[in-house]
């Protein structure tokens, strides 16, 4: 569908509810990609499943909207307002908004065309990752807590892990590869089915 | 006993704060609030189980503080006691959650002058869990008919195609519900540029100004803690 | 914007016509949406409240409601904004014929207050004293247009070759067995002889019946779901499953087909070998061709068996084409061939035949006829008394997650629409 000089209100409704309904999905499946970090040894990968899993919905999501800028940023901002509400600092709901600003603008100046959607898909996928920033950011106050029940190995061994900004950019850069291969995926399957079927163009 | 959804936010944001930015005791003291406030509201077996599990992971805790069981044990104990020092904030969200109605917090976000492209999409965001759960498992029994598990010798060859079966069918018909909603949205007369209003009635009250007051006195006392 | 205040509508799926999660929100939703002043809201949503008399409904999480209570919620909430003009959707499609009767009452209520009603549905019988006008639209124009005493004056015979349903369920039955013969023959020659003597084959068959025990489900001790100590099923016949909304029909058909209960209970129906086809067919296809979708299932793979199924299902000629690209009758074929393929005997269809006009049914109880006649045993969850008379051999009612009673159809025919209506 193309449209072509002013876009009515009725599209804008339904540029909304597209919103509503892809956030939700997001906010589920990113919840059970990211259930595979409860296992500690898997925190740092579990970006690149969240990642793996949203970017099929987000590519449908992408070709499903008209204001591209607009939704990105609503879709960010509700993902930052769940995220606020259930125990995450607000900073990174403003961090969300900026992702989302990122994410739609590289969908705007690249039309929508394929290298569009896998970047604003890159861009989405450092929300997830930007979750655990509070782990560097405030590392004192975690490691304090942390040497009140644990071993000094242990602390030794996470005092490594936040002292080095290493792990930080692997949750970044898994989370970022996921998003890369995810969109290929993605790609295969817009054109596999969703294409047939008729609910993308 | 009814708070304003906007009091409630407060006391969350407080206490989401306090988790790993300041010592136990304060979090404990939001954990006061939230318990007395919800046995306000009757839910006294909720706080019942939540004291006895919470006591007694911290007895746990402090028993083991000095064995020393290897690195792997520390693990495992270092993500459980990460846990304990989030379950003071679970309470507060668990109040703020089960007590304030979509609709009272609808309200709320007009009084704060946020736009309606905003609230639409989250309208349709609460109404779309319950959805989403029903399609997913629906689509989870079709796939459980035709012998596709998740813990299968198939799945491991290719797990790609598994997320396919699972995914697919969801967007379909997710997106075909979405867009009957959007036609049904029109024909309820929801637009961006009208001014909703509210049937909720929200405002503050004494027992807003207690609560708020509470709120800022810990977070003073945190503040000047040294 | 400016038409909704005009116009109100209510739609087929109650699914995708609510915005909030419970009834007191969704009631008041409409007027919300208008900017109306909270105190007039609140006076409106009480009129509608005791007009519908929907006392018993407020409060209550809209997930939890049944079909018939989340029409009704979306017909008051509609009431609730004072609309000139209400529009319906096929509003019945998912009812069950008690539940009808309510909407019957809210339509009549509209029109006595003055209302304009447009109403776009397949079943016509519940409009008979309603209804001033009946509109025909073929080709995107108004083709014909009757009153409805002309319309049934003019027989079932002319309402049955324009494809429209009946107007009339006291006359249904006897029309039905003059015209069963008939139907039979356009359905499938192999079938002729069960619906000629069909008496002779329920006697000739009913020793070769499956039987069906231990189908209890429960999500508390004290308030079974489903009771049933025995079932018995006649093999290579369709037998349906009728009942009211809430009876335990379809929890009944999830444990037949071992997607509930205990895991003896699943085991049991994996070893049976038992098939569901959903209401929804969109959640049951998976690849992206119709030949995939059937190969599937299969456990060693056989394309030419694979083939041969389609062959069987009049889809061959699609069987490159994305399943979900099919139109809704072919969807529900290729579910069934996946059904077919993975090798069951029993096949259970949730409401194959809701919202589907006289034609659509017509091709559906086809196929099933024809699915029963290659040896299959068909369970028919249905609410749809023109289909039940056109294929069925037996019926089973259920009421309170137990079966009530189970007969052979021919002869009680009268005492099924009876029992359907809820006038008995």
């Amino acid at each position: 569908m193309k449209t072509t000089g002013k876009k009515s209100s009725n599209t804008l409704v339904r540029d909304l509810v597209n919103v509503g309904i892809f956030g939700a999905l997001y906010l589920v499946l990113s919840g059970l990609g990211a259930s595979i970090g409860f296992i500690p040894a898997f925190i740092v990968v579990s970006t690149c499943m969240v990642s793996l899993v949203t970017s099929v919905p987000l590519f449908l999501f992408f070709s499903k909207v008209e204001r591209p800028l607009l939704c990105c940023v609503l879709l960010c901002t509700l993902f930052g307002i769940v995220m606020t509400i259930s125990g995450h600092g607000i900073s990174f709901g403003l961090l969300c908004v900026v992702y989302g600003v990122l994410a739609g603008l590289c969908l705007k100046l690249f039309h929508k065309n394929f290298v569009g959607c896998l970047l604003a898909n890159v861009m989405i996928s450092f929300v997830p990752s930007s979750m655990m920033i509070p782990l560097w950011s405030s590392t004192e106050e975690y490691l304090a807590y942390c040497s009140s029940v644990c071993d000094k190995a242990y602390i030794a061994h996470l005092a490594e892990l936040s002292s080095s900004y290493w792990p930080l950019i692997g949750l970044f850069g898994f989370g970022a590869a996921g998003a890369v291969v995810g969109g290929f995926i993605a790609r295969r399957m817009m054109k596999k089915h969703f294409e047939r079927i008729g609910l993308a163009q | 006993m009814k708070l304003d959804p906007r009091t409630k936010l407060f006391l969350a944001a407080v206490a989401n704060g306090m988790i790993f930015t300041a010592p136990l005791v304060y979090s404990l003291l939001m954990v006061a609030v939230a318990s007395i406030l919800l046995l306000l509201e009757g839910k006294w077996k909720f706080v019942c189980i939540f004291f006895f599990v919470y006591l007694s992971a911290g007895f746990f805790f402090g028993q083991v503080k000095n064995l020393d069981i290897g690195t792997s044990g520390t693990i495992i104990l270092a993500s459980l006691f990460l846990m304990y020092r989030i379950m003071p904030a679970c309470v507060v969200l668990y109040y703020v959650v089960t007590t304030t109605k979509v609709n009272e917090f609808l309200a709320c976000m007009s009084r704060m002058h946020i736009s309606n492209k905003v609230t639409i999409p989250l309208i349709v965001m609460i109404r779309f869990f319950p959805t989403v759960y029903d399609e997913a498992r629906a689509i989870g029994n079709a796939m459980r008919m035709r012998g596709i598990r998740l813990f299968s010798l198939r799945t491991l060859k290719s797990p790609v195609a598994f997320l396919e079966y699972r995914l697919v069918p969801l967007l379909v018909s997710i997106t075909k519900i979405g867009d009957e909603l959007s036609i049904a949205a029109v024909t309820r007369g929801l637009s961006a540029e009208t001014k909703r209003t509210c049937v909720a009635t929200i405002g503050f009250r004494w027992v807003d100004f207690v609560v708020c007051a509470y709120c800022i006195v810990v977070v003073v006392m945190f503040l000047l803690r040294n | 914007m400016a038409i909704s205040r005009v116009v109100g509508s209510v739609f087929q799926n109650p699914r995708s016509q609510f915005f909030n999660i419970d009834t007191d929100c969704e009631l008041a939703f409409g007027c919300e949406n208008l900017g109306m002043n909270p105190e007039e809201i609140k006076q409106h949503v009480e009129n509608v409240v005791q007009e519908f008399h929907l006392e018993h409904l407020l409060g209550r999480s809209i997930f939890n409601l049944s079909g018939g209570e989340k029409q009704k919620i979306a017909c008051a909430s509609v009431s609730a904004t004072g609309p000139e003009i209400f529009v319906l959707d096929e509003p019945s499609a998912n009812l069950d014929l008690k539940t009808i009767t309510d909407l019957k009452e809210i339509v009549s209520r509209w029109k006595k207050a003055g209302k304009t009603v447009v109403i776009v549905e397949h079943r016509l019988y519940y409009l008979r004293d309603v209804a001033d006008r009946i509109c025909y639209v073929k080709d995107g124009q108004i083709a014909e247009e009757w009153m409805p005493a002309e319309l049934e004056a003019k027989g079932a015979a002319y309402a049955a070759c324009l494809g429209l349903r009946c107007m009339n369920l006291e006359q249904l039955c006897e029309g039905m067995v003059r015209q069963a013969h008939r139907h039979d023959d356009i359905a499938s020659g192999e079938i002729d002889d069960i619906a000629s003597d069909k008496n002779n084959v329920i006697a000739s068959e009913a020793k070769q019946s499956i039987i069906f025990s231990n189908l209890t489900f429960s999500y508390h001790h004290k308030h079974p779901i489903l009771d049933i100590d025995r079932l018995e099923l006649p093999c290579g016949q369709i037998t349906a499953l009728i009942g009211h909304n809430g009876a335990g029909k379809s929890t009944l058909a999830q444990v037949l087909c071992g997607l509930l209960g205990s895991w003896r209970q699943k085991r049991a129906a994996r070893k049976r070998g038992t098939y569901l086809i959903m209401q929804d067919v969109n959640h049951q296809l998976f690849t992206e061709s119709v030949l995939d979708e059937v190969l599937l299932g299969m456990k060693p793979q056989d394309e030419k068996l694979a083939l041969e199924i389609l062959e069987g299902l009049n889809l061959k000629q699609y069987a490159d084409n994305h399943p979900m690209a099919l139109s809704g009758g072919q969807k529900q074929r290729v579910a069934i061939g996946s059904g077919i393929s993975s090798g069951c005997d029993v096949v259970v269809f949730d409401e194959p035949t809701s919202g589907l006009d006289y034609r659509q049914m017509l091709a559906v109880s086809a196929t099933l006829k024809k699915l029963a006649a290659s040896g299959k045993t068909l369970l028919v969850i249905t609410h749809d008394p023109e289909f039940i008379l056109n294929s069925c051999q037996s019926v089973v009612r259920m009421e309170h997650g137990k079966v009530v009673e189970q007969y052979p159809l021919s002869g009680n025919e009268n005492q099924l629409i009876k029992t359907m209506t809820g006038k008995l």
